[in-house]
């Protein structure tokens, strides 16, 4: 145990160096970036003073080494700054729209785990056959339509012609249903299409026919023997697609004007909002590390064989 | 009959007891009785009056804080929480007599008092306020109760105009430090409006409630909900679904269709955006006043408008827009390609002469659409223009680069939108005072008689004689052409047939505060 602890220890301590980097590429990502924030800000209608003023304002008149100094060191106090735009500072802007996001993207890959799976497994147990054709085409639907397209057809439907959901915003559930369908119809395909892959992989192994053999019906020998052992590669498809799914929210949430994080990122990008990006980049950072450690941590649990030791 | 759709629908995806879920719910959106729905654009960068930079942000604001002068649909100023002014005869001093009997939002009484605090507050330098430039004020005095003296920094003849603005909007002194405002950043905005600052969900919605004790004219709904939907498409949906009461600015190309659905109105409001191309005069061929002519007379804009903006636009003939006080008709550049091939000719350019074209895409409606339709009408005359497309931060930082011998642009796609209706803030655009850094005249055009004109108007205190001098400024800069004049943008706003008196102000907003249903 003490050993999958120092395993742990070192995976947390890879992350932060892994973050540090992260903050030094963003930092100078978005001032590598032509436009000037205090101009962007104050709007074509603004003097030279006000512009002036602003930019003093915001530190960006100082060296670029003295602007990452400060960042760190309030980083490092969990500090992400204050937003230029808003003025408010970063954390509190953030944590509502991350909450918004998180719901969005854990919905999504619930759903796409789900009905991924099932439809990859059905498949498998089936193949060449109808319905494993038609899921073939389907997932090549799923991976292949621009969510842009896919959300805005999901509103013409469902919203402006049935009049049955709300075709933006986020009040109550109703309102997740799109957006998430949406998110999730990418990672649906392709989970599926692993899904099966590995579950035709497995259902030749010699254990399979063994199961078989020893008179176990075939649900018991595809949920228990055959799934089990498929999952590892579909776990990894799946924690990469929750970083894909963070990713996704982006376009998601400006189609269905989801008060999420993704739609602030875009908002602060045009609006050349330093601390409010470093920010964004941060947290998206941080969830996709977290997720990847917590699917390496799963494999354990699925697959005694592997060891962190 | 539903379910049964659904299902066929759904199933195959393994979503049939999502389906299930999704009537269950019954997500019938028909908002609450007594409730107005907008759906808008842009998310509210601040809602502190002093901070303002957009329009419909401060649209949204304008709900909740009232200013002392009044901008009207047809474009007058009228008094507001301002009764009546006098001013001295050397423009410096305004003396403001107060609308009495209005309380703010928190029972704060509304006085002169409040109004030397607003105004402290607007000349305040700690205070980050963008549109600060047409509120020269130097001090405030509190001559009785109901009585303002203000004392400016130099004459502005456009000054009560300008109170007009959301920035001078005024808020109540004793909401600082309460609901998390701070003297230099307001969050919760406390004014006199008709409707009271009830909830802000950032990146959602902004909630406002009906002032029980508003001093005028009640609106009819209880409630207003403005939705912040910054897809086009989506706010077009919103509407066609009868989820919203009115939207702005659907997408263009389908304003025909809209305007064919029986169960929408159109309007097509006139703003007082100019678009145009900025011709930088300073690098060759533009400064060559016939070669600038020529590309006025080589573009086809009533084409343009009619295939790239639906009619969304009407063409330019001065360069303001015609509600701007100042305005008069000064000329026509109409289509003549054979002309400017003439000019351009005479000044000795030669067919091929390739010229940079930078423009932004998404800030304008239909910006790039348009730039490339310009471009091409220019290479029919032997103009070969290299088109350069790029994000608004990064478009800015090229064209307000800074003094002349910095800049690289030639032509350049901008609009110019006064915060009021008055020539006083276009005629920077082509006062050689404005030239970048200091401002943004990008065509870094001088001609001391239009200098002159201008700093004349600003002061002149009689309204006929400014009048006159905007006009033969306008007539100068017209034959002078600085810019490529295009067009003045309309800003589109559909709202539901179930809906009455909705209007527009001339400078993009939506006047909707007095909306009502039709039955």
């Amino acid at each position: 145990m003490s050993l999958f602890r120092q395993y742990l220890a070192q995976r947390l301590l890879a992350s932060a160096v892994t973050l540090l980097g992260v903050s030094v590429i963003v930092f100078l990502m978005v001032r590598v970036l032509p436009g000037d924030p205090a101009q962007v800000l104050a709007g074509l209608l603004a003097s030279e003073e006000e512009v002036a003023r602003l930019r003093t304002d915001l530190g960006l008149d100082r060296p670029f080494h003295v602007q990452y100094a400060v960042f760190l060191e309030r980083l490092l106090h969990g500090n992400l700054g204050r937003s230029a735009r808003t003025s408010q500072p970063v954390l509190e802007e953030l944590k509502p729209r991350l909450r918004a996001t998180l719901t969005l993207a854990v919905v999504s890959a619930a759903l796409a785990t789900a009905a991924g799976m099932t439809a990859g497994a059905l498949a498998a147990t089936r193949p060449y056959s109808r319905f494993d054709y038609v899921l073939s085409l389907a997932t090549l639907f799923g991976v292949s339509m621009p969510t842009y397209w896919l959300g805005l057809m999901l509103i013409i439907i469902f919203a402006v012609h049935l009049n049955w959901l709300p075709a933006a915003g986020s009040e109550g559930l109703a309102s997740l249903i799109l957006p998430s369908l949406t998110l999730a119809a990418f990672s649906v395909a392709l989970i599926a299409r692993m899904t099966r892959a590995t579950m035709l992989e497995v259902l030749g192994q010699e254990y399979v026919r063994t199961a078989r053999a020893k008179g176990l019906g075939e649900s018991l020998v595809v949920a228990r023997h055959a799934l089990r052992n498929a999952l590892v590669p579909v776990l990894t498809v799946i924690g990469l697609q929750f970083g894909a799914l963070l990713g996704g929210a982006v376009l998601t949430e400006s189609v269905f004007g989801w008060p999420g994080m993704g739609l602030l990122l875009i908002d602060s990008i045009f609006s050349r909002d330093y601390a409010m990006v470093q920010g964004i980049v941060l947290v998206f950072s941080t969830l996709f590390i977290l997720t990847n450690l917590v699917v390496d941590l799963l494999y354990v649990a699925i697959d005694p064989r592997i060891r962190y030791a | 009959m539903r379910t049964h759709r659904t299902r066929r629908f759904l199933s195959p995806l393994g979503l049939a007891a999502l389906a299930a879920l999704m009537i269950a719910i019954g997500a019938g959106p028909a908002g609450a009785a007594g409730t107005f729905r907008v759906a808008v654009g842009v998310d509210l960068d601040t809602v502190d009056p002093a901070q303002m930079t957009t329009t419909t942000v401060a649209n949204m604001v304008d709900y909740v804080a009232e200013t002392l002068t009044s901008l009207g649909p047809d474009g007058k100023v009228s008094p507001w929480l301002a009764e009546s002014w006098t001013v001295s005869p050397d423009g410096l001093i305004y003396t403001l007599k107060l609308r009495k009997g209005v309380t703010f939002h928190d029972g704060t009484p509304f006085d002169a008092k409040a109004v030397k605090w607003n105004f402290d507050r607007l000349k305040d330098t700690q205070v980050r306020v963008p549109i600060r430039a047409p509120f020269p004020i130097k001090e405030t005095d509190v001559v009785d109760p109901s009585t303002v003296k203000v004392t400016l920094t130099k004459p502005s003849a456009p000054f009560i105009a300008a109170l007009s603005w959301t920035t001078s909007a005024l808020v109540s002194p004793a909401s600082i430090d309460k609901q998390g405002n701070e003297y230099k950043n307001i969050v919760h905005t406390v004014g006199t409006g008709p409707y009271v600052f009830k909830e802000r969900k950032k990146g959602e919605s902004f909630t406002v409630t009906l002032n029980d004790k508003y001093w005028g004219k009640k609106p009819t709904y209880d409630t207003v909900v403005f939705r912040i939907v910054p897809e086009a498409a989506t706010r077009e949906s919103l509407i066609l679904a009868g989820q919203v009461d009115l939207i702005v600015l659907p997408p263009i190309a389908d304003l025909p269709a809209l305007q064919r659905n029986s169960a929408l109105k159109v309007l097509l409001a006139p703003s007082d955006r100019t678009i145009f191309i900025s011709l930088n005069t300073t690098k060759s061929p533009l400064g060559d006043v016939k070669v600038r002519q020529a590309l006025n007379y080589a573009v086809d804009k009533k084409a343009i408008i009619q295939n790239v903006l639906f009619g969304a636009a009407d063409e330019m003939d001065a360069p303001m827009a015609p509600s701007l006080f100042g305005y008069c008709k000064a000329g026509n550049y109409d289509y003549n390609p054979d002309k400017a091939k003439q000019l351009l000719t005479e000044a000795g350019v030669k067919p091929g002469t390739k010229i940079s074209f930078h423009h932004p895409t998404g800030r304008y409606v239909q910006d790039k659409e348009a730039s490339q339709a310009v471009a091409g009408y220019l290479r029919e005359v032997g103009i070969e223009p290299e088109l350069q497309t790029m994000d608004w931060p990064t478009y800015v930082s090229i064209i307000n680069a800074g003094p002349a011998e910095k800049t690289v642009h030639q032509l350049a796609y901008l609009g110019w939108a006064p915060a009021f209706l008055d020539s006083a803030m276009q005629a920077f655009q082509f006062w050689s005072g404005y030239h970048p850094p200091a401002g943004l005249a990008t065509s870094f055009y001088k001609n001391p008689s239009v200098d002159e004109l201008i700093l004349a108007a600003e002061k002149e205190t009689n309204a006929d004689k400014r009048k006159a001098l905007y006009c033969d400024m306008a007539k100068q800069v017209w034959s002078d052409a600085p810019w490529l004049f295009l067009y003045v943008q309309r800003f589109p706003i559909v709202y539901s047939a179930k809906v009455a008196d909705v209007g527009s102000l001339p400078n993009e907003k939506f006047a909707a505060i007095y909306a009502r249903p039709t039955n």
